[in-house]
């Protein structure tokens, strides 16, 4: 453990960075190297184009052991992306890292103020003055090291989820692999071919799903939530509810003295049960029991029982028999605790509710499906057989209009801004599929820009076209139903031609925009794990940390950080695996030492504060015959509630103490003079 | 199908006609035929404009060759041959020599022009040029001012060619005859008097 050292005679070294002309293109450097000069404690002002770059770092090491200096200021960009550099350099230099301040004079400042250069230059100013303020107060801080569990979780079983899971565990590490359908597979399964080499989905997603549900490493857990997530990177404590499934796997069954019991997925169950609802998982295009399976190609091949529709009959339960025995109508919904390293996020999308741009007409007219309901038409194993069929009359179409970015890139609000970017390139799939599939069937393809920026998919653009599909490069405005023939008339304009066109078609397939899966923000919650604008999870830094988040231990994968093909978010899973696994393999993290310390001479023992922690990291313990407050460090976040409220001033707030905060409002309420 | 209104004024009905395009409106075989004349995949054009980015004739006229392009593929062929601006290529190939689908735009341009001229589509100078080459062997012939200014260059007053050469004439003629080229012109030239 280092040396804990408290100085006397604050000594402060002020370095200014350029960030090549980031902060030089506004703000006048010099003069405020010059002003920092004139600053109470400040022995040095420096300033350099990169402070970050290695000379940069030196500056910093070599001042230290030249002036003696106590503590050190940057002025240059945010704490996110440099703190722990300028950190590194003042601990080079032989102080303790924690003596560093950063003061932000590029994204709050030159960024913002790109056009007012004397404004600028004195805001500048105030932020180096309160910078030195606090860094004349800042003391010696040991983080603190805390154990890994040595097991991962991943959320979501996806084609994502499910990559991450078997890398992590083929890594060694014990996975937890978390589900809230009843089967793994996500919307990988639910396609038919997969763009640009138009192998069948289920034909490569099938062996994973088994390598999923067979690898010892990976505990499968389908049909389960994440209920509430406690800790901390290294010691996440999460509680899962596992659904009422209303039938044993083998295992469970042996469990409960079953032997040789449980469900084999024959399936007797769904022929007598008497409830027919809709299946989800062909869009309720076709029907299922209230015992059910989505499809033959399940992982883990287990009925399940929807308990909403259920009317407890029984006959399923006679059918499965005696020595089976798998169903159990009684069933509850189970808690399980489990604690967890690290965490992957792969929650995976959901499709826009396209019928809320009404100008298109889906749910008003029979012969308008999304791509989705055109994935399971089109697919042998689906409602149809793989028959694409209009939805009015069961003909085969002939005319069919792909309609791309129908509720992408739309800023009405009613629709997403982004690119939902997997469209343009399963439109093209799709009008090669009823090429092969329809004798004599065109595909009008509606487009406002074809973005096939894949390895192979321009090429796979070029065979499309080559093989006939037709397209009109303009969005298309809206479509009306021929009330007779149910035919419809696309409205859109060949910007090309820079003429209006009505198009006559026997069915319109919308290119629908996703967006994020329905929990997905429940979930992120329990995380802690932030989201932007639209919805999809915020990784931490969009070209060098694309995996991880802002809470550290949670990573994401797939869909959920925002929308990508399939090679894509395995790229992603494989990344996020990889990063989950660090810490694991490492055995240890460090925390940030920002936490709550009781002054226990001052603490009344009044247990007010312990309440108010919401992360459940106080308590009152006895001590030398005195009631007083505890702080468990390795739950303490450093939010601070208890130190800005306890009414003796008992509570130090590491790195933010009360005396640090004064002084940083002091010095830019009262201009440096103090 | 566009839609009609009986409007009795002749020049209103033409001012609000129905221009939006309709797949009946279109014929889809234009395309195959002008692939299969001009032997390139005209089908494959992405609209891209480089052919008319490289026109010499584009900058000077209202003639767009890509819009040639893509009322092949959408197969209006009734507005492309009749439309006057197909005679305005130059046969430079610049937009052969350029085009990233590695097509061949000018000899689309030649094959719709073909289709045009089996309908008897044709300018009257494009006739002339063919009645100029019947009797001379040259679009351009030879001409007194011609003569002075190659003597005075030091070259010899005729060229290289059915000029110097007179008896390779009937040859031209026969291949304009076997395309009955000659007969054609002389009928729509006449027709159009
Ligand atoms: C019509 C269509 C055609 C497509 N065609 C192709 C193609 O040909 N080629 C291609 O590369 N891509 C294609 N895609 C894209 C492809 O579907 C996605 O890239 C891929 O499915 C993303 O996988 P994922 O694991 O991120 O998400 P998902 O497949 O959505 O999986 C997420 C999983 O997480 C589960 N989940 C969600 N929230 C929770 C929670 N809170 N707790 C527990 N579990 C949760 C879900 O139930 C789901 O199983 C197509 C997409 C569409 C819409
Ligand atoms: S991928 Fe293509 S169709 Fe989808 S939103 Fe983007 S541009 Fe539009
Ligand atoms: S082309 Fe028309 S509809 Fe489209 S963005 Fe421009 S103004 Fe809007
Ligand atoms: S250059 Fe070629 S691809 Fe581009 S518009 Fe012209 S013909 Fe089409
Ligand atoms: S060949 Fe014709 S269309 Fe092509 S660039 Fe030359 S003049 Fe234009």
């Amino acid at each position: 453990m280092a040396e804990v050292k408290k100085y006397e005679e604050p000594r402060i070294g002020v370095f200014v960075c350029h960030c090549g002309t980031n902060i030089a293109g506004s703000i006048n450097i010099k003069a405020v190297q010059e002003y920092a000069k004139t600053l109470p404690n400040v022995i040095i002002a420096d300033d350099y184009q990169y402070m970050c770059s290695t000379p940069g770092q030196n500056k910093i090491a070599e001042a230290i052991k030249e002036q003696k200096l106590t503590g050190i200021v940057v002025a240059a960009c945010s704490p996110r992306l440099h703190e722990p550099t300028f950190r590194n350099a003042t601990k080079e230099g032989g102080l303790n890292p924690f003596r560093f301040e950063m003061a932000n004079i590029r994204e709050q400042n030159s960024w913002v103020h790109m056009h007012q250069p004397e404004e600028a230059t004195a805001k500048a100013k105030d932020a180096v003055r309160i910078a030195v303020a606090k860094a004349s107060l800042l003391e010696d801080l040991i983080p603190k090291s805390v154990p890994v569990e040595k097991t991962a979780m991943v959320v979501g079983a996806g084609v994502g989820g499910m990559q991450a899971a078997l890398d992590l565990a083929s890594a060694g590490i014990k996975t937890y692999l978390v589900e809230k359908e009843p089967t793994i597979g996500g919307k990988m399964s639910q396609l038919d071919k997969t763009f640009p080499t138009l192998d069948c989905s289920q034909c490569i997603l099938t062996p994973k799903m088994v390598d999923v549900y067979r690898h010892e490493g990976i505990e499968l857990l389908t049909y389960t939530e994440v209920e509430a997530v406690e800790g901390y990177i290294g010691n996440f404590d999460v509680t899962l509810r596992k659904k009422a499934r209303g039938v044993l796997t083998p295992d469970e069954a042996t469990a409960r003295g079953i032997i040789g019991g449980g469900c084999t997925g024959c399936g007797d169950c769904t022929d007598v049960c008497p409830v027919i609802k809709p299946n989800p998982f062909e869009l309720g295009m076709a029907p299922r029991k209230a015992i059910y399976i989505y499809h033959p190609q399940v992982s883990p091949l287990i009925y399940t029982v929807d308990f909403d529709a259920c009317v407890k009959c029984g006959l399923c339960v006679e059918a499965c028999g005696e020595e089976r025995k798998a169903i159990d109508l009684d069933a509850k919904d189970e808690l399980m605790n489990v604690k967890v390293g690290t965490v992957v996020l792969a929650l995976g999308y959901d499709i826009f509710p396209i019928e809320k741009k009404f100008e298109w007409g889906y749910k008003h007219y029979d012969n308008v499906i999304t791509s989705l309901e055109f994935e399971r038409l089109i697919c042998a194993s689906g409602p149809t057989g793989g028959h694409l069929i209009r939805p009015s009359d069961g003909e085969t179409p002939k005319r069919i209009a792909f309609v791309l970015c129908a509720g992408s890139r739309d800023n009405t609000g009613v629709g997403k801004p982004y690119c939902s970017r997997f469209c343009c390139m399963y439109s093209l799939k799709h009008a090669h599929q009823i090429i092969e599939k329809i004798p004599g069937a065109i595909p009008y393809i509606f487009y406002m820009d074809i973005r096939s920026f894949g390895k192979m998919y321009e090429e796979f653009y070029y065979r499309i076209q080559d093989e006939g599909a037709k397209f009109i490069r303009g969005r298309v405005a809206n479509i009306l139903e021929d009330p007779v023939t149910k035919n419809l008339h696309v409205n859109a304009e060949d910007t090309l031609l820079g003429r209006p066109i009505d198009m006559e078609v026997d069915l319109v397939v919308l290119a629908a925009a996703v967006q994020p899966s329905a929990d997905t923000e429940k979930t992120r919650r329990l995380f802690g794990v932030s989201c932007s604008q639209d919805g999809w999870l915020l990784e931490a830094h969009p070209k060098l940390n694309p995996c991880g988040t802002t809470t550290a231990g949670v990573y994401l994968a797939g869909v959920c950080q925002g929308p990508k093909d399939i090679p894509d978010t395995v790229a992603q899973a494989e990344g996020a695996a990889s990063a989950a696994s660090i810490p694991i393999h490492r055995g240890e993290v460090e925390l940030e030492p920002y936490f709550a310390v009781c002054m226990e001479d001052k603490c009344a023992g009044c247990g007010l504060c312990v309440n108010l922690c919401p992360y459940q990291a106080l308590s009152l313990i006895e001590k030398d015959g005195r009631t007083v407050m505890h702080v468990t460090e390795a739950k303490c976040k450093g939010c601070g509630t208890c130190g800005g409220f306890c009414p003796g001033g008992a509570i130090w707030m590491q790195h933010f103490a009360t005396p640090q905060i004064v002084a940083q409002i002091d010095a830019f309420l009262l201009g440096g003079e103090q | 199908m566009a839609v009609k209104k009986d409007y009795k004024d002749q020049k209103l009905a033409e001012r609000l006609r129905d221009r939006k395009y309709y797949i009946p409106d279109s014929n889809p075989e234009f395309i195959k035929d002008v692939e299969k004349i001009g032997r390139t995949a005209a089908h494959m054009c992405y609209q891209c404009g480089t052919c008319t980015g490289s026109c010499p004739s584009a900058p000077r006229s209202s003639y767009r060759i890509r819009l040639f392009m893509r009322k092949a593929i959408l197969g209006l062929e009734e507005e492309a041959l009749t439309d006057p601006d197909l005679w305005l290529c130059t046969t430079c190939y610049s937009c052969t020599d350029r085009c990233p689908r590695d097509l061949a735009p000018t000899d689309a341009i030649m094959a719709m022009r073909n289709l045009a001229f089996k309908r008897d589509i044709v300018p009257r100078n494009f006739l002339k040029t063919a009645q100029l080459i019947y009797q001379s062997g040259h679009g351009v012939p030879n001409n007194a001012a011609n003569r002075v200014a190659r003597e005075k260059l030091g070259l010899e007053a005729e060229p290289e060619t059915t000029h110097k050469y007179p008896e390779y004439l009937p040859g031209i003629r026969k291949i304009m005859d076997h395309y009955r080229l000659k007969e054609n012109a002389d009928r729509i030239l006449a027709e159009g008097e």
